[in-house]
């Protein structure tokens, strides 16, 4: 199947047509490691409020560091990276945790402290709004009514009492997301979030998150395994391989066909997919 | 931004890692000869047992003779008289008061001590010093600390508090902190991640999920600071220590016997408090 990067199969919609600045602007980002090989190279990519932008790649493509470049996890060496106004390279002090703060990030293994409870867990999502009353354990009643509203968006507030260790992997995560808008984000970085869950866990998951990128107009970038999923909840796909962008096109410009070169074995390569695309 | 690239999807990626054919060949065998450094380490840690057990001058045959006179001191110890029994439960209360209040101290200045002692909460500057400084009062028994704290404070249950205070933060600050070095690192990166301080980090991230075992080590030091506060007595650190002392010093052994009793008793009962505690918690 042949698909013009160019082309489009129908009139693209306002959220295609980008018509805002980009959230979150990358250019020639490139990440190493102490010093060893790059990780990411030469990474471009724009993110506009309002988009699920699945990223796929496969286990070592640099999806992960990735998203760490863009809360500080991962050291930059080279290019720019801006994300909500802050320039990753050449943050003053103390800017890295309003950086921080102002991503909600979900996490495969969902990362809650299983023995708090669901709501103590989403209210750590404003730590860094919190107080001094906060030395002692305490939220505000605002906090805690915001909590609890996230707990009713994402389904699970009758469940707020309970520890999170004794919650479904489904339900722990959607937890997480509430955590994660607990933080009020500019954006949200979702690492394979549905990596340990069944199918019909993980396309409610992604469909949460589509809903909040949709409704709420926060970018979420998601990284995937599963490419059918990718094309059914996303706006927009990256492709990475060996760190480096391959794809990046509408959804609805790609098939799974088209993302082949992303997954293609190395000893494969150069043949076949890549001229569909060109 | 719509763009694909092929000339990148061309690259050859550099051939993954090989395992080395030899140790292919070392790992399909179902039998492998033990390699030298172990075969080695046996004489090595055989000869290590036998100069340790010379030096101890541990002897069998000793043991078998001397088991006559163990039986006749057991023999005297029966049957045990109360005729000071009122003093006897007034000591143990004293020893499980002193026991309660060195544990507490002890605990909370542990846990101090514990955040500077932790690597992944304390810089490096603060690690090191906290961790020699558990080193050096993990190395000194608690009836140094006793002596030295009845010469301080003079005789009686102060000194013994002090001294079961002091060393416990060798003991148990160790151990706490290497119970928040082994917390899950997935809720300390969530908690990194919405931008909490360090502080926060501990609050929400680490204490919550090292506090069953905090809560258990301190059970643990309770149980240990009941059965050393008898200890530290014989140094004229209060409790019921000094009593005991005396009994065997007296060869009044009914009343030794019924000393003993009484602290098998309360040992026990403590025993299995704090074990019902820590199955609930943990």
């Amino acid at each position: 199947m042949t698909i013009p990067a160019t082309q489009h199969a129908r009139p693209l919609s306002a959220a295609e047509l980008q018509p805002q600045l980009p959230l979150v602007s990358v250019r020639d980002l490139k990440v190493a490691y102490g010093g060893g090989p790059l990780v990411l190279d030469g990474v471009d990519l724009d993110l506009f409020p309002g988009e699920m932008v699945a990223l796929l790649g496969s286990s070592g493509s640099g999806k992960s560091t990735l998203m760490k470049s863009l809360t500080g996890f991962a050291p930059i060496s080279g290019g720019s990276a801006r994300v909500g106004g802050y320039d990753l390279t050449n943050l003053r002090r103390g800017q890295l945790r309003d950086v921080r703060a102002s991503v909600g990030q979900v996490f495969q293994q969902f990362n809650l402290v299983g023995r708090l409870s669901v709501l103590t867990n989403v209210l750590t999502g404003a730590l860094h709004e919190a107080g001094p009353i906060n030395v002692v354990g305490g939220f505000s009643t605002a906090h805690r009514k915001r909590a609890l509203e996230l707990l009713d968006r994402v389904g699970i507030a009758h469940k707020a009492k309970e520890p999170a260790r004794s919650l479904s992997g489904g339900q722990q995560q959607r937890v997480a997301i509430a955590r994660a808008l607990m933080q009020r984000p500019k954006l949200i970085l979702a690492d394979e979030p549905v990596a340990s869950l069944d199918p019909k866990m993980s396309r409610s998951v992604l469909e949460l998150l589509h809903a909040i990128a949709r409704d709420d107009g926060i970018p979420v970038l998601v990284s995937l395994h599963v490419m059918p999923l990718a094309l059914e909840h996303s706006d927009r796909i990256v492709g990475l391989r060996h760190g480096e962008m391959l794809v990046s096109a509408p959804t609805s410009q790609l098939d799974a066909a088209a993302l082949d070169v992303v997954y293609q074995h190395d000893d494969e390569e150069g043949e076949g997919v890549v001229d569909d695309l060109a | 931004m719509s763009t694909t690239s092929p000339d990148r999807a061309g690259r050859k990626a550099p051939p993954p890692p090989q395992l080395d054919p030899r140790e292919r060949e070392r790992l399909e065998r179902a039998f492998n000869v033990p390699r030298a450094r172990f075969l080695l380490g046996i004489p090595v840690v055989a000869l290590l047992l036998v100069w340790s057990f010379v030096g101890a001058e541990f002897n069998f045959a000793k043991l078998g003779e001397g088991a006559v006179n163990m039986g006749e001191f057991l023999s005297r110890l029966f049957p045990p008289t109360w005729d000071k029994f009122d003093t006897i439960v007034a000591l143990l209360i004293e020893t499980l008061q002193m026991a309660i209040v060195g544990t507490v101290l002890g605990a909370v200045l542990s846990l101090v001590v514990a955040f500077g002692a932790a690597s992944n909460i304390a810089p490096k500057w603060l690690y090191y010093p906290t961790r020699w400084v558990m080193n050096i009062i993990r190395s000194l028994p608690d009836l140094v600390f006793a002596l030295m704290f009845v010469s301080a404070v003079g005789l009686g249950p102060f000194a013994g508090i002090l001294a079961m205070t002091i060393g416990s933060i060798g003991s148990i600050g160790k151990i706490f902190a290497e119970a928040m070095e082994a917390v899950d690192v997935g809720p300390v990166t969530a908690m990194q991640a919405v931008g909490a301080s360090k502080r926060q980090v501990v609050q929400y991230g680490i204490l919550p999920q090292s506090a069953p075992m905090l809560v258990s080590y301190t059970l643990l030091l309770f149980e240990g600071n009941v059965r050393g506060a008898t200890i530290l007595g014989m140094v004229g650190a209060g409790g019921i220590g000094l009593e005991l002392t005396t009994a065997m010093k007296m060869y009044d052994y009914g009343h030794l016997s019924a000393i003993v009793i009484c602290i098998i008793v309360l040992v026990t009962v403590i025993d299995q408090a704090s074990a019902v505690i820590r199955r609930r918690i943990t």
